[in-house]
Parts: C-alpha cells; structure tokens; sequence
C-alpha cells in the first residue's frame, strides 16, 4: 500500500517535470534554421512560390510561433502528438510503428549486454590482477573503444556476404510471409548482427563498472567483519558483495535510459533496423517538428518512468533505502 | 600522490595505455615534420592500395591516408579534450552549487539536469550541430552538452556526501567563506573521482564525433578520424585500408585513454586502495 | 549452403550450355514471383501528384500511369491514349483514349479523369507540372473517350512530358470535393497501373500486388513488387551481392561498388533507361558577391576545375564533363551543342591566372588573391568529396575556398532564402525539356527568394530572356535548335553557372531478372514486362 503511494506520489510530481520538458523542447528544436517546406520542395527539385506557400500554409507555417506553440500545448493537454504533414500520417502512428522494433533490439542488446557484461566483471574482480582479470578488462576495452558502425560494416561483410550465414539487413524477409515459429527464427536472424553490434558497447561498460563495483565492496568493512566472522568466500560474495556492487549497474542502466531511444541510429543505420533513432533523425534532417517533439516526449515518458522503477529496484537491493 | 604514481607504475594495463597515449602525442607533435603540407593535398594517384611511397595507401580523391591519419589525431584529441573540459567544468558549477547549497538550487539545477538526460543524447548533438552549422568549435559545444550531466549528478553526490563530514562543518564553524569551503575541501576531495570519469569521457567523445561524421555532421575544413572513415566507407570493399586505418586509430586512442583512465582511477581512488 | 554450390556450379558450366540456357529464358517470359527492388531514400509520401522528389517515381509508376510512354527515339507510344492528333496552329491536342480500363478501385477511367488530374490537380499542387502546363488552360471532355488539351500559345514541349512519371493521371472521384493535400490516398494511391499498392511498412518496404484486371491483356507477370528502403550504402550494395534484392536505378547503389559488382557473376549493370533524365552537377555563383559579378572571375573559376578529375574520382567514372548549360542527352531533339566557349583546354590554368589578374584580383600574401565559401550539398556523401577537390582546384588559382557542410533545411534556407552565400553546388535535374532546366535557372523573372532550385545567381540577360520566352513557343525543330544553341553560346560565355558533369546514371540487376528496362524511362516507369526467373 504504501508502495502504490510513493509510486502515485512520484507519478504526479512528473507532471510538471514533463510539462516544462514539453516546453523546452517546442523552443530548442525551433531553434533550428530552415523549415520542412523547403526540404520538401528541395527535395522535389524546383519548385513554384505559390507551391512553397501552399506547403507552408498546410504544415502550419505560415502562423506566427505564438499560434504554432498554443496549437501544440493544446493538442498536448489531449495527450495529441499531432500531425506528420511530411509523412502525410498521425504522429503517434508513425511512433507506433517503430516502437516493436527499437524494443526488441534495445531490449535484447540491453537484456544481454547486462547479463554478460555484469558476469565478466564479477569474474575479472574476484580474480583480480590475474590473467582471467586482464584478458577480460582488455577484451572489454577493446570492445568499448571500437566504433559501433565500423565493427557492423565489418560484420557485414564477414558474415552475410563472405560466409552467407545472416541476412545484411532489415528486419525480416520482405515478401517472404513467414508465419509462426518461421517469422520468430526468421525476425531472430535479422537481428543477430545489429544486437551484438550494440550490445558489446554496453556489455564492456557493465563488466567495468561490475568490475570496479565489487572491487570497492570488497574493500568495505563489513565484508572484512564478514570475513572474519569465518563466512565463506562464497558466501560473503552472494550474501553481501553482490547485492551492493550491482547499485551502480542499476544507476548506470538508469542513466542510460534515455539512450533507448536515441543511443542506436548509427547501428539503424548501418542494418536497416526500422527503429526510432533513424526516424527521429530522419525527422530532425527534414525538420519535421511534429515528430521531433512527438518523439523527445515519448523520451521524456521513458525516461522518468525508468528512473522510477530504478529507485524501486534501489530499495528492493538496499533495504538502507525508505520510500 | 608519489603513492598514487607508484601504484600506477605497477599497473601494467595501465603502463600499455600510457605508452599508446605517448605514440598519440608524438604522432601529433611530429605530424607537421613527417607531412608537411595539407593533408587534404592530393598527393597521387587515387585509390592506391598500402606501401610504396604511401604508407597507408591513398583515398578515393588520391590524398596520402598516412598524412590524413596523422592530421587526424590532432583533431580527434582537440574534440575529445575540449569537450571533456567543457563537460567538467560546466558539470563541477551545476552539480557543485547543487551538492553546496541544496534548497531551491539543487531543485532547479537537478531539473535542467534532468531535461537534458530526457533527450537521446546522440540526437541532441545532432540537433545542437545543427542549430550551430559543423565546425570543431560546435562539435565541442555540442559532445559538452549531452556529457556533462553526468560530471554534474556525480559532484552533487559528493557534495551532499562531503558536505555533513565533521571537517567541512568545521571549516564552515571556523568562518570559512562559501568559496574557500567548495574550492579548498570539497572539490579536492572529489578530484580523483572527476579525474577518472573525465578520462573515459575523452574516449567516448572521439567516439561520438566519429559518429557524428560518419552521418555527415563533421567539420569538413578539418581532418579528422571520422571524416576519412565517412569518406572511405563508400569504397569500404574495394579499398579496405581508407576505413581500416582511422578505425584502428580510434580504437587505439581510445584504448590508451581508457586504459590510463583505469590505472588513474585504480592509483588515486582513495577507496580502491588498500587490498 | 546449397546456395553458394549451385552458384559455383553455373560458373563450371560449359559456356555454350549457359549461353543456350540464357537464350531460352531470355525469350520466355514466366509468370509469377516478387521482385525486390531497391529504392533509396525511403520516399518521404508516396502523392506522387504534389511531391515531385525522385525518391518517389520508382514506386508510384507501377501505380499511375500517364496518357503515353516512350519509345527508344523518345517519340510517344500509345499508353492510356491510344492515339492523338495536334493541330496545325499547334493549340489544340486531342487523345483518343483506351477504352475499358478501370482504376483500383473499380472506377471506370474516362476522359474526365485526364481532365480533373491536369486541371484541378497537377496545375494546381503539383511543384513542376504548372510550368509544363503554363499555356494549357482548359481541358475540354466532348465525349468519355475524347480529352482535348486547349492552350493559350502553341507548347511542343508538353507532348515529352505525358508519361506517368511528369503528368500521372488520377481518379477523379477520390479527389473530387476532397482537400487534395490532405487526400488519404496520398500514400495509398490509386491508379489504372500494373500494380495496386499494397502495404508500406515505414522504415522498410512497400509491398505492391498484381493488378489482375489490368487493361493489357496477359501482363503484368510480375506477382509482386516490394520497394526495399536500407540507408546504408554499403549495405545495399550488400544486398544485391547476396541476391536479397533484385534490381537497383537510379543509382541506388553507391558508383564505388559498381566495378567490383560488374564482377558477380549473378549481377548486371546498365546506363540505359535513363534518356529522359538529365541531370547536371554545377556550381552556382553569387552574382552579387564584389568578385563574382565580374564574368572575368567566374570564367577563370570555370577554367579552374579539371572536370574529368570530378568525373573520375567523384563519380567514378559515370559520367562526361559538362561542356555547357544542358545535357548531351537533349542531342536526340537536336537541342544540344558544343559550339561554345570550351574550358576544358591544355592551358586552362594560365589562362585562369591572366583572367584573375586582369580582374582586379591580384595575388597577395601566400599566394592568395581572395577567399570564398562553398556550401556543400546535403544530398549525399559524394558532394562533400567534390567539394574538397573544388577546394584544392580553385587554391591553385589563388581562391582559397572554405568549406560549409550543413543539413538540408539549413543549406537551401542558407542559398535560396537568406542569398548568405559565394559558391553553391547544386545538382539539377533537367526535365525533358529545356524549358523545364534553362527557363528556372536562368530567367530574370526565376530570381526568387526563399524557392529553391531557381535562379540564385541573380543572372539577369535580356537576351537571353527574349531567347528562351522564344524557345517556348517555337514548334518547327530546327529553328528551336538554332535559338538554344544561341542560348548555350550566351551562357557559355557569361558563364553565371560553372558546369561541372554531365550525369550518368546506372541500374545494377540480378541477371535472374528479366526485361527490367524496356524504355527510356527505365526505373520511372511500370515493370510491367519484367519477368524472374524461377
């Protein structure tokens, strides 16, 4: 009971945390030069002035900021993202449409990159300084400072066109019509290769902070006491270490969530992954502001709602912590 | 700190990364003498595989990949440098008047915090690259502004932590003004800790302005890592040593970075110390 | 991997077995299968009527078809029109039109249709069309199967814009007392083409059906065409080499692979299907910038560039260097020459200096004589490499060059609204006619602030206004002939622009499939003979 409080609690003091995101991001994002008529036009090679100011009148251009941002606050207030007039379609449609494929990679690469990664760094702490330590804070470094679409371009190369094992790209066969367990192996395929791309990034960087986490706790005093008292290694390590030393992990995850959304245009880019992050640059290059803002406020959502369930998992590993 | 040196002597890993970071200044030092010149010269024949009178092969417009990689470390450690600076500092003034006076400003500065963690952070670069049109100078600005937040949540902690420590109480007790207290005692004592963060954040803005100019948003009067592999990358299969090149280049930078970074961390981190 | 196998069998064929294989299928159309083509970059809508990007013709061809095609020699060939007449004074066309054909959605097309799609929607939405359609100013419908064209003054140029691509026609009753921007088949069209739309998964494809009642009895064969959208270059050509994909125009797939996939045995490549879109790369100049106003300064510019340079280590090799203000592919209609002041000589650099010198534009400290910026153009990565190569041409010459490489929105806002510019370089396609390419960019009255694509150099020539108000007009083809070349030569010389290359463009096959480029519209126009082989 008193957990559906704070969470109530903690919900309806987002509102206006949210609210002033909202607004924010209405003037940083206006703050960029040009506007979506004459990308379009742009794009269509020339075009005629009355043409321009057709385009400008039905995007809603041609209305002074004042008017465009109390449109906008209006239509957030009914939970309305708005309009796409590039993309001739509902904002949150478009958002929709993406949303499956940004969380199965980001899930995936992150679900792995968590497991993995904290594993590798509570075996190179507890062996510390010794050759499983090294190879594995070496490997991690490795992996940490190699450029993501550079280690894709490379994969490509290797296991789609030299060996013919994976699809280069997309998200499933196009045309192919799997149904079933055909489309679950077949999806599974197509997001091998930008998974790993991803997720090795994350992983070196939970194996360090794993890494550098036990280390500290194993210094504390209560792990001496522990000691001490005659506890076993074993028991010292999954009774006490691990419980503390996997705090920063959750901070860590917790910062990284507004990442989920943006974090992979560069590995979208390189597969073809019909995710998030390429529409929300594809929208910011042609200066699609609806769906810009529809898609920071999505982020913004996100964002406190993971913080939330951060401070939650908190409490459940440190019972130090009240709510 | 001749304790801390020593401890960072022993640490082999540690050593290695100093040792590229070394190969890195040199590089960047003697760059002028072993290419004289402009790097973006065309030197020969385009697309001329490694060896001969080009070390490392030429690009697609005949310039010496050697030259262009050479030229790039400057500016890949300009950027990484710069915008880590920008980040500390800017992240000490938040997070350090936050973590000092609590209250009103810790609401107000967490907040602003906040919004900017709200936004992807790869995409506000882009964004703010955008508003600013590409040069070194913007995507500095820009690298600062999505990795300081961090810099500024992890001196607030501190702050608060340092802060009811009976010696900053009894500074404050004594008369100490605000400034002597925060510059004195209380960022001192976190130094070590910013230093460590600091040095990874060099790494991952190399890596972001590589990103940054592998989509096109680089500045293109410049040479740096990331414009040679955005250039290379159409040729990527038929010319492998434009792209090769650079991306082994970053990777090693930030390798040593990182590797440094650990050791800096390992040797100053009060907490790390004795086991 | 049984795949790899049976490719590494067809190469140990006997090559009198594999060229009797070719033959027999070459000949035998077969029906069925899907064809995936690759289209890049993903189209942003698909209204082809009131976007005119290039992006989108290659999907809504197969969709909306025009009253004629063209034939090899670019003359039209019967398409919804079976047969049309032009009258002497040269201002009335009529169409006899195909009976029987019906749109998607069941509605029978008539001469009303043609009538609302040029009337109340091309003129009216769309960015080119209005200037194709300037003189039409009714369309008159005596009877179902009869659409009359009434102009205003004579237009020879319409009769080369009728295809599907420039002046596609829709179904009346679907736009009629609609808001036509805001229509809901902008991304669900529908035509009277071989293929209905099916799906578009954003981010990934558009999937198109068989048209099974289509009007052409026995086509298409194709069961399906899907549009696949990837937004890496390597990562397209990826999916050609591994066969994923089917088909690439429009050069989709990067030039720099092109060598190495000539190579793959399962790969084609052609340059044709590409004769009704010419295309210029070229510098434009700010006619108002203290140097650049002086002809003197922008002739040296243009003796400045090695031009093969561009097209060999830009364009890989796809292409000629531009020698003038249109492209060699208007030789056909007998509009092109290359009597013009040629800048592409031995001694082009000397004579650069003494031009500079005789400008009032002296070299000074470092060699330098004065400073420019070049705006990089935002449409690919290729522009951003000419860019650097303009800027090492123009440095010998004594022009330091700084380079600005900014988005889209923020390069045309920069160019065409704000004039806060020296050099841009644009790439400009042409339309069939000059009217469409030389009228925008050359015109007095084209100097337009905040369009994009118009005359930015602020050129303004009597002469060569009254010459192109002429070239409109003119229907006898050698006397058209006569007044562009005069036009060309007027450039040329003037030199208001700097043209850089003469495009080429490029399609890239799976040899599996078959009649892919049966016209000069190639990509920009329905698949409708294409045919795999199983």
């Amino acid at each position: 009971m008193r957990l559906a409080r704070y969470v109530g609690y903690r919900l309806l003091l987002a509102v206006p945390v949210i609210l002033g995101i909202v607004v924010l991001n209405f003037f940083l994002i206006h703050l960029a030069p040009g506007d979506a008529a004459s990308v379009l036009a742009g794009e269509s090679g020339a075009a005629t002035p009355e043409y321009m100011a057709l385009l400008r009148h039905k995007f809603g251009l041609d209305q002074p900021m004042s008017t465009q941002f109390f449109v906008y606050l209006l239509n957030m207030a009914h939970l309305d993202l708005g309009y796409s007039f590039r993309n001739d379609s509902p904002v949150a449609a478009l958002i929709l449409d993406r949303l499956w494929p940004t969380a199965l990679l980001m899930l995936t690469a992150f679900a792995s990159a968590l497991v993995i990664g904290t594993g590798l760094g509570l075996v190179a702490a507890t062996g510390r300084n010794s050759w499983r330590d090294n190879v594995i804070s070496l490997v991690s470094l490795v992996a940490y400072a190699t450029p993501g679409f550079w280690l894709g371009l490379m994969m490509i190369v290797v296991f789609a066109i030299r060996l013919e094992w994976l699809p280069t790209s997309g998200f499933d066969t196009v045309g192919a019509y799997n149904e079933g367990w055909a489309e679950v192996v077949d999806v599974a395929r197509h997001l091998v290769m930008p998974a790993v791309a991803l997720a090795l990034f994350y992983l070196a960087l939970y194996a360090r902070v794993m890494r550098a986490s036990v280390l500290e706790q194993t210094g504390m005093d209560y792990v001496t006491t522990a000691r001490a008292k005659g506890q076993t290694e074993r028991r010292v390590m999954t009774g006490h270490v691990l419980r503390n030393a996997l705090l920063p992990i959750v901070t860590m995850a917790g910062v990284q969530a507004g990442n989920l959304i943006g974090g992979s245009i560069v590995v979208e880019t390189v597969f073809g992954w019909p995710g998030i992050g390429t529409l929300a640059f594809n929208a910011l290059q042609s200066r699609d502001l609806n769906l810009l803002l529809g898609i920071f406020f999505v982020s913004a959502c996100l964002v406190v709602l993971i913080n939330l369930v951060v401070d939650l998992v908190y409490v459940t590993l440190d019972p130090r912590i009240e709510i | 700190m001749r304790a801390g040196f020593s401890r960072f002597a022993r640490n082999r890993l540690a050593l290695v990364g100093a040792g590229l970071l070394l190969c890195l200044v040199l590089l960047v030092v003697l760059s002028p003498l072993l290419y004289p010149g402009d790097p973006f010269r065309l030197a020969g024949p385009a697309l001329r595989p490694p060896g001969g009178a080009f070390l490392l092969g030429t690009d697609t417009l005949g310039r010496d990949v050697a030259a262009e990689v050479a030229y790039g470390a400057r500016t890949s450690l300009l950027i990484g440098i710069g915008a880590t600076l920008g980040a500390i500092v800017f992240g000490v003034i938040v997070g350090g008047l936050a973590g000092f006076y609590r209250g009103a400003v810790e609401v107000a500065l967490m907040r602003l915090t906040e919004f900017f963690q709200t936004i992807p952070a790869f995409i506000l670069a882009i964004l703010i690259v955008a508003i600013l049109s590409p040069s070194v100078t913007n995507e500095v600005i820009a690298i600062a502004a999505v990795s300081w937040p961090g810099i500024a949540r992890l001196v607030r902690g501190e702050f608060v932590a340092l802060g009811g420590r009976e010696f900053v109480l009894a500074c404050s007790g004594l008369g100490a003004g605000d400034a002597r207290i925060i510059f004195r005692h209380l960022l001192p004592n976190c130094l070590s800790q910013i230093i460590a963060v600091g040095s990874l954040l060099i790494g991952t803005s190399i890596l972001i302005e590589a990103g940054l100019a592998f989509l096109g948003l680089g500045d293109p009067n410049v040479m740096s890592w990331g414009l040679i592999i955005s250039a290379g990358r159409a040729v990527l299969r038929s010319a492998w040593w434009i792209c090769t090149f650079p991306g082994i280049a970053i990777l090693l930078t930030v390798l040593g970075i990182n590797l440094t970074g650990d050791g800096l961390n390992e040797a100053l981190n009060p907490r790390l110390r004795d086991r | 991997m049984p795949f790899n196998i049976s490719r590494r069998l067809a190469l140990a064929l006997p090559l009198g077995l594999t060229a009797f294989a070719e033959a027999r299928a070459a000949t035998e159309p077969k029906r069925g299968g899907t064809m995936v083509m690759i289209v890049h970059p993903e189209p942003s809508t698909l209204a082809h009527y009131s976007v005119s990007a290039g992006n989108i013709p290659p999907i809504a061809t197969q969709v909306y078809e025009g009253l004629v095609t063209y034939d090899w020699d670019l003359n039209p060939q019967p398409n919804l029109a079976k047969s049309w007449e032009i009258a002497p004074d040269g201002k009335t066309i009529t169409f006899r039109l195909q009976d029987g054909v019906t749109f998607h959605n069941g509605q029978k097309f008539t001469s009303a249709d043609v009538q609302y799609s040029f009337m109340e929607i091309l003129k009216k939405y769309h960015p080119t069309a209005p200037v194709v359609l300037a003189e039409l100013t009714a369309v008159e419908t005596p009877d179902p199967l009869t659409a009359i064209l009434h102009l205003a003054n004579p237009a020879p140029y319409i009769m080369k814009a009728l295809a599907g691509r420039d002046l596609p026609i829709m179904c009346k009753s679907v736009f009629e007392g609609t808001d036509v921007l805001n229509n809901p088949t902008a991304n669900k069209p529908i035509g009277t083409g071989p293929f209905k739309f099916g799906q578009w998964e954003r981010g990934e494809y558009v999937r198109l059906d068989r048209n099974d009642k289509y009007w052409k009895p026995g086509l298409p064969y194709l069961n399906r065409i899907v549009a696949r959208f990837i937004p890496d270059a390597a990562t397209r050509s990826a999916a050609m080499e591994t066969g994923e994909a089917h088909f690439a125009g429009y050069s989709a797939v990067n030039y720099a692979d092109l060598a190495r996939m000539k190579s793959n045995p399962i790969l084609g490549e052609t340059t044709k299907g590409y004769e009704m879109t010419p295309a210029l790369s070229v510098l434009e100049l700010n006619g108002k910038h203290p140097h650049l106003d002086k002809k003197e300064v922008r002739q040296a510019i243009a003796y400045a560039i090695d031009r093969q340079f561009i097209v060999d280590n830009v364009m890989y090799g796809y292409g000629l260097p531009a020698t003038g203000p249109l492209s060699r592919l208007f030789k056909t209609a007998g509009l092109y020459t290359d009597d013009v002041r040629k800048f592409d000589v031995p001694d082009r650099l000397d004579i650069a200096n003494k031009l500079l010198d005789g400008a009032g534009a002296p070299r000074g400290e470092g060699g330098i004589r004065f400073g420019l910026h070049l705006e990089i153009n935002s449409f690919g990565e290729q522009w951003l490499r000419q860019g650097e190569y303009l800027k090492q041409a123009l440095g010998q010459v004594g022009i330091e060059v700084t380079l600005r490489s900014e988005d889209t929105a923020t390069w045309l806002r920069r160019v065409y609204t704000d004039y806060d510019y020296d050099i841009n370089e644009p790439f400009l396609s042409q339309g069939v006619d000059p009217v469409i390419g030389l009228n925008k960019q050359y015109l007095t009255s084209q100097i337009r602030k905040g369009v994009t694509f118009v005359n930015d150099s602020f050129y303004a020539n009597p002469e060569v206004d009254s010459l192109l108000a002429a070239g409109m007009r003119e229907q006898d083809p050698v006397k058209r002939g006569d007044i562009y070349k005069k036009v060309q030569q007027i450039l040329a010389e003037d030199c208001p622009l700097i043209w850089l290359v003469d495009v080429q463009y490029v399609s890239i096959f799976n040899n599996k499939l078959h009649d892919h480029t049966t016209g000069p519209l190639g990509t920009q126009q329905a698949f409708e003979r294409a045919w795999m082989e199983s």
